[in-house]
């Protein structure tokens, strides 16, 4: 059963955390003023892979589900948000891509829930999950015409562009900022809503929660749907911030970011992600930068130290930042409980 | 025929060469306080995986309000208004006390499916839930995670998820296994209390004197064969069950 810890936020919000949110959220609308074009390139990235990892953490953290082929969502997204906007680059031709990968994302994760709730059990599912990754990402790689190949596909933005929005750094920051705002509160709405406490109950025990009456197998289509749409959409933004598309974003590299962003922020919070995509943005920046200045070769490989950070993290705090945050925060209530009920006999 | 809410005929199931039930051919009456009792090894949980859906019988065929539901799936045996609960407590452990009854309680009310509004602004849902509680006597305990629960308590829980599904019929399967033996009088009442409610209840039990004031009827099962099926006094007099309680000792009868 694991440590008796509750690892999500789902009390009523209150004044006080209203307050502190409008001020955290006016700080990140006005930092960016006096950031560079790299930092803003970073925070950025930041913004859209904690949507990323949020979607990643509807099937994993709420409804125990591992899937390894997320990143054909997010990679989809990234493709046709260049596809389109090369066409044109306005807001219309974004919102046509959003439509796009919208019904892509729904077929998409329909189809791969009636293929992977076929087989029984966790592992059988990943596997299969992983195996369609590859395929998609095969596909992608062959399909020059389209995909560009392996030399992948720029995103041109011409002269007579009209949304700084996708051509001016600040704007596309803006963008990618009200983006995870409204991503989150979506996503928040869904987990809150009678369906995603279904899911929690899938991922508790799934056998009682088919006794409580609930088709589980429909619950997990509803959450594959919806954890599809919001990686092929965070993958449409980071089109305009990346304004490039390769297989690589369709790959399995890009599902273990996913997971990455969920382990290291804390699985089945939800806000975890974006402490994740943080740590897990920040580090990457970090250590290129490092090896741009100190040119030391072993700085090449980030993957070597990103991965042995993330091996002591999940070693020390393995519910995560955020995790580990409500297990101190519980740990404290009940020391405090403790002390106040000292004389009264447990009930 | 219509007071009749459960049927099975001939109805068996084997495990290899194990008849773990075998040829069990009851009919339940509407209203009634049924209790199966029997050795371990009797039969009984499987008996209640065969009604409930969650084994595939070998033999036989169940009847549920006149309905063949032999090949029904569990979840629409649920939906057609049959509830159980389970011998191994069987709760969402990371979850709280209230959350586990509301995840039954809003199954009940039919809102499970809806997307995008908050779970906690369903009233009736929330009703439902605290009268569950209120009725399980856990009240103290709604924020506690079930993991935390005392096993007493998550007996309790246990049976909560499935008094929120309001089922017609109550499948129950020893309620009050491994309990405290103080507390198994308020396990009596809280049955006792869903039965007047005119709920059909299905009981599986080890110990007769637990039963034999509460039950309508008794069914004794063994080596997963009905050995005697009547009233209470009837049945704790039959020779044979005597002959199976003070001979084999396999009914624990002695025990209070
Ligand atoms: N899935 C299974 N596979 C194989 N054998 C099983 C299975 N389920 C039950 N059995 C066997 O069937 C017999 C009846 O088991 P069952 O659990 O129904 O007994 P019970 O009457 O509920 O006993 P208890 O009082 O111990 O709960 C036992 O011998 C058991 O080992
Ligand atoms: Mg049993």
């Amino acid at each position: 059963m694991g440590s008796n810890v509750r690892l999500s936020f789902d009390k009523k919000p209150e004044l006080p955390k209203l307050i502190a949110l409008a001020a955290l959220i006016t700080v990140f609308l006005v930092i960016p003023q006096f950031m560079r074009n790299t930092q803003l390139i970073m925070m950025s990235r930041i913004f859209i892979l904690a949507v990323y990892g949020m979607s990643y953490d509807i099937l994993r953290g709420y409804t125990g589900f591992i899937n390894l082929g997320q990143a054909i969502f997010f990679g989809s997204g990234v493709y046709m948000g260049v596809i389109f906007l090369n066409m044109q680059n306005d807001l219309w031709f974004f919102m046509m891509a959003a439509g796009s990968i919208f019904v892509a994302s729904v077929i998409g994760g329909y189809v791969m829930s009636k293929i992977v709730l076929r087989t029984g059990g966790v592992v059988a599912a990943a596997m299969v999950t992983l195996a369609l990754g590859e395929i998609v990402r095969n596909i992608a790689e062959r399909w020059r015409t389209v995909t560009g190949g392996q030399d992948g596909l720029p995103l041109r933005f011409s002269r007579v562009a009209l949304e700084p929005l996708f051509t001016t750094r600040l704007g596309a920051y803006y963008f990618a900022f009200v983006f995870l705002i409204v991503m989150t509160f979506a996503l928040r709405a869904f987990v809150l809503s009678p369906t995603g406490r279904v899911l929690q109950a899938i991922r508790e025990n799934e056998q009682r929660a088919r006794f409580l009456g609930y088709d589980t197998q429909k619950y997990k289509t509803i959450a594959l749907i919806v954890s599809s749409v919001a990686a092929g959409f965070s993958g449409l933004v980071f089109a305009v911030i990346v304004r490039f598309a390769n297989t690589d974003y369709l790959s399995i590299t890009y599902t273990l970011n996913a997971l990455l962003i969920t382990l290291v922020g804390g699985t089945g919070t939800l806000y975890g992600s974006i402490l994740g995509s943080a740590f897990v943005t920040w580090i990457q920046n970090f250590l290129l930068d490092l090896n741009r200045s100190l040119g030391w070769d072993i700085l090449r490989y980030p993957m070597l130290f990103v991965g042995s950070l993330y091996i002591l993290l999940v070693i020390f705090m393995p519910a995560g930042l955020l995790g580990g945050f409500f297990q101190l925060k519980n740990w404290w209530d009940r020391k405090r409980l403790s002390r106040a009920t000292d004389n009264t006999p447990e009930a | 025929m219509s007071d009749m809410i459960l049927r099975t005929e001939h109805l068996g199931v084997s495990f290899g060469a194990l008849k773990a039930v075998n040829d069990v051919s009851l009919e339940i009456e509407k209203g009634k306080f049924t209790t199966i009792l029997g050795p371990n090894g009797a039969g009984k949980t499987t008996y209640f995986n065969l009604i409930s859906g969650l084994l595939k019988p070998t033999t036989g065929k169940i009847f549920f309000k006149d309905a063949d539901i032999t090949s029904y799936k569990a979840i629409d045996r649920i939906a057609a208004g049959m509830g159980r609960s389970f011998q191994l407590t069987n709760v969402f452990p990371m979850l709280t006390v209230h959350e586990n009854i509301r995840l039954s309680a809003q199954s009940y009310s039919k809102v499970g499916a809806r997307l995008f509004r908050s779970h906690r602004r369903y009233d009736a849902v929330n009703s439902k839930t605290d009268e569950i509680l209120e009725r399980v006597l856990l009240p103290h305990r709604r924020n506690a995670l079930a993991a935390s629960l005392t096993h007493g308590e998550q007996r309790k829980l246990e049976l909560g998820m499935v008094l929120a599904l309001e089922p017609e019929v109550l499948l129950l399967d020893e309620p009050t296994a491994g309990m405290a033996i103080e507390q198994v009088p308020v396990m009596i009442d809280i049955m006792r209390d869903t039965h007047q409610r005119g709920t059909t209840v299905l009981l599986i039990e080890h110990k007769m004197d637990l039963v034999k004031q509460l039950s309508d009827r008794l069914v004794i099962l063994v080596n997963g064969k009905v050995l005697a099926d009547g009233n209470p006094t009837e049945v704790s007099q039959n020779p044979e069950v005597l002959k199976a309680y003070l001979g084999g000792g396999v009914l624990d009868a002695t025990t209070a």
